[in-house]
């Protein structure tokens, strides 16, 4: 006999008749303390105050987020823990969501209408599935992986029977340990018993991004054959094609896939992309403005998408000025843009280059004269400077609009922070010549070359005197902040000094501008978890 | 969602009206449900109350199928079969007719040949298939409806039987016809059974696909409904 006087219940639905009709069910189970909400931002609200036990949610909430969305965005915010149970509410069974809701599955669908004793029965079954796994849960809590795998491992031992119940878990664990051999013996084993749609898909992903294109592929087609209505499995297709650079084939899978399943918006950001590379400027647009109507309820939302929707509408005019219609669908993006982030100067800067480009073709140059000044403004006081790849868009849109001077400045910063990179710097010589940004970082760069061999062969002053004098010629450098952070912690480790102490949280104040979508960012974090704890 | 300007065609018409029905149908019974719970006991004890609410059963199972089988039609039925306990399973299936099975003073029971029982299939899918054919043995049973599931070799079999008069014999005798959809002619029944075949049949396994059967050897003595997956 399960209690459920204890636990807290969240029934969401659009149709207050049905709450109430679910509630009076639960009060009948005894259940005491049950919340109501009827749409997804009133639940996460709850759910941002309240940890719940259970969570009945419809999946089909009309106007706003759905089910799906809601339960990704409790994911992505952290808001359930894995001892949560999750129950989709649907009005039919069946559908292309189930297939689509491949990574971010509900612990049960339960079809409407249903009765009391259905309720019951379904909860009861999924609170003793819980309860058996609770030590695999709490680990996952925890987010220890290595737990989360012996505590299957022992669960296993105990029953064999508890496979299907413990594989999966298991398998994301191993995932994140990069336990590859372990993965792929597990997904293997799995897959020689039964064709489950999710290890099917893990292993191919798995597969693709150990670089073994043609046994991905293999195994993505021979799931499309078994499941037609897998959008992970186009998805993949398509990863595999643009990883051999066939663009245009790439763009035809994720067609497939968005037909399938076309309520993600990240995945018509990346079909947009594609088009965009494959020069289908209507279809990139066509994309963009879902990906930007979709995110608007999504935890996915992504400036980038409104940046690529207004930029794709330009690129779709051509050379010629884009007509009204085109010009306000413009505006109402990037205006949607600055608003939904309006503390972010950088987004604010590229808006307005976007937009004085579209008004220069328009012949409105007073205007875009105007919008110049104000992006130059903005890019003056950024708070955290582009990646890369951004800051060399922008740059080459600058000069387009005849601000050679900014360009060259904006590449300068690019190329004192991630001059590193041959890459980065590749870039920035096809769009200048100027000498002073294309070899003023070589000094520092030999500097910092030698502080790695130092360091490899645990020198660790001398390395830190290298590191130091490369970050001196090159105080913007990332990299070498980073560097030199870290040789200073080395020697902060062996022997506490209060000057290499303040030192070093001077390096990592310097790298906080950093965006976080860079790879180095995580590096950043750990050295900073490791100052703060000396 | 589609952006193509494609003409719809009829089935896609019906699809989607029967779609907003059962919708329709849902919300009816939570109103309905709300509307009892309000009323004093004697007039909620009603006898039409049984009527309806088995009707209202029977009307949401067709339309499901009819759903089923316009999915089944355009390739859009995508199995999802994962790892089940049987004993949930046949639990769950109950629990759906429990108020009625109650109402009926109709004995609902089931059992699985081994503890723990697993089986690899679809449980919405064959789910329907089994909540129709309850459905159906509801109306005929004399008193009980018994579920069963065991291993048959490789594959796995759930029996639904119940004590009544049992299947007439053209029905037993041509029952493969009606599964193939080659006789439709007594309506749902004919259609029901297509369409459980239809679903036992997505259920395949190193080239051995799943069936049905209808005996009257079953169990309790009445009909016995036996769908086979491998």
């Amino acid at each position: 006999m399960i209690v459920y006087s204890n636990m807290r219940f969240l029934v969401v639905d659009d149709f207050s008749d049905f709450r109430s009709s679910v509630k009076g069910m639960l009060g009948q189970m005894a259940a005491q303390q049950i919340d109501v909400a009827a749409n997804g931002e009133e639940a996460l609200n709850l759910c941002r105050k309240t940890r719940y036990d259970v969570i009945l949610h419809d999946y089909n909430l009309g106007e706003g987020k759905n089910g799906q969305q809601v339960l990704e965005e409790l994911h992505h915010e952290k808001l359930i823990s894995p001892h949560c149970i999750f129950v989709m509410v649907t009005a039919e069974s069946s559908q292309a969501m189930v297939m689509a809701a491949l990574e971010f599955e509900p612990d049960a669908y339960l079809t409407k209408p249903f009765n009391r004793a259905s309720l019951q029965q379904r909860l009861d079954k999924l609170v003793e599935r819980k309860r058996l796994l609770a030590p695999v849960l709490d680990a996952l809590a925890r987010e220890d992986q290595a737990a989360v795998v012996n505590a299957c491992n022992a669960l296993l031992q105990r029953d064999p029977r508890l496979a299907p119940l413990c594989q999966r878990y298991k398998a994301n664990a191993l995932a994140v340990l990069q336990r590859h051999d372990e993965l792929e013996q597990l997904l293997q084993g799995i897959l020689s018993q039964r064709p489950l749609p999710w290890a099917l898909m893990k292993l191919a992903d798995h597969l693709l991004q150990r670089g073994q294109l043609d046994q991905a592929e293999a195994l993505y087609e021979q799931s499309i054959e078994q499941f037609p209505m897998l959008p992970a499995a186009f998805d993949g297709l398509a990863r595999v094609k643009l990883a051999r650079g066939e663009t245009l084939k790439a763009q035809v899978f994720l067609e497939q896939a968005v037909k399938i399943s076309p309520n993600n918006p990240q995945r018509q950001a990346e079909l947009g992309r594609v088009a965009r590379t494959n020069e289908d400027p209507e279809r990139a647009v066509r994309a963009y403005r879902q990906a930007v109507t979709l995110g608007r309820h999504s935890a996915f939302r992504n400036p980038e998408h409104h940046l690529s929707l207004a930029d794709s509408l330009k690129v779709q005019a051509g050379d010629t000025a884009p007509n009204p219609r085109v010009q306000l669908e413009i505006r109402q993006t990037l205006e949607d843009l600055t608003r939904s982030w309006k503390d972010d100067q950088g987004l604010g800067a590229r808006a307005d280059l976007l937009q004085a480009d579209v008004l220069r073709r328009s012949g409105k140059q007073a205007d875009a004269e105007q919008l110049l000044r104000n992006a130059g403004d903005k890019l003056a006081n950024l708070e955290t400077f582009f990646s890369a790849d951004t800051a060399l868009a922008v740059a080459e849109q600058l000069r387009e609009l005849g601000r050679g001077e900014q360009a060259d400045q904006l590449l300068g910063t690019c190329a004192e922070m991630y001059g590193d990179d041959p890459a980065v710097m590749a870039g920035i010589a096809a769009q200048t010549s100027n000498p002073s940004i294309l070899h003023g970082g070589e000094e520092a760069a030999a500097r910092n070359r030698e502080g790695m061999r130092n360091y490899q062969q645990q020198q660790y002053p001398a390395a830190l005197e290298a590191f130091r004098d490369a970050l001196a010629r090159q105080p913007r450098n990332i990299s070498y902040a980073l560097n030199t952070a870290q040789s200073l912690l080395r020697l902060l480790l062996s022997a506490p000094d209060d000057a290499l102490l303040t030192e070093c949280r001077a390096c990592l104040a310097q790298v906080r501008s950093l965006p976080t979508s860079d790879p180095r960012h995580a590096r950043y974090r750990k050295l900073l978890e490791k100052v703060d704890s000396l | 969602m589609s952006n193509d300007d494609e003409q719809l065609d009829f089935s896609t018409v019906i699809a989607s009206t029967v779609h907003d029905m059962k919708n329709s149908l849902g919300l009816l019974m939570q109103s309905y449900g709300q509307l009892l719970a309000q009323l004093p006991p004697a007039a909620a004890d009603a006898d039409q109350r049984g009527v309806i609410e088995y009707e209202s059963m029977r009307l949401n199972g067709m339309l499901v199928q009819m759903l089923g089988l316009y999915k089944l039609e355009v390739n859009q039925l995508p199995l999802r079969p994962s790892y089940l306990e049987l004993d949930d399973f046949l639990q769950a299936q109950l629990a759906r007719h429990d108020d009625i099975l109650r109402a009926r003073r109709i004995q609902g029971s089931f059992e699985v040949a081994e503890d723990g029982l697993m089986g690899f299939f679809d449980s919405e899918l064959v789910g329907s298939v089994v909540g129709n054919v309850i459905n159906n043995a509801i109306r005929y049973t004399h008193s009980a409806i018994h579920l069963s599931a065991r291993m048959d070799g490789e594959q796995l079999l759930i029996s639904i039987s119940d004590d009544g008069a049992g299947y007439p014999q053209a029905m037993l005798d041509n029952q493969s016809d009606y599964a193939l959809g080659i006789n439709m002619s007594t309506g749902s029944t004919g259609l029901g059974l297509y369409f459980g075949e239809r679903i036992a049949r997505l259920h395949r396994r190193n080239g051995v696909a799943g069936h049905i059967e209808l005996s009257n050897q079953g169990a309790l003595g009445g009909g016995e409904f036996r769908i086979w997956l491998p």
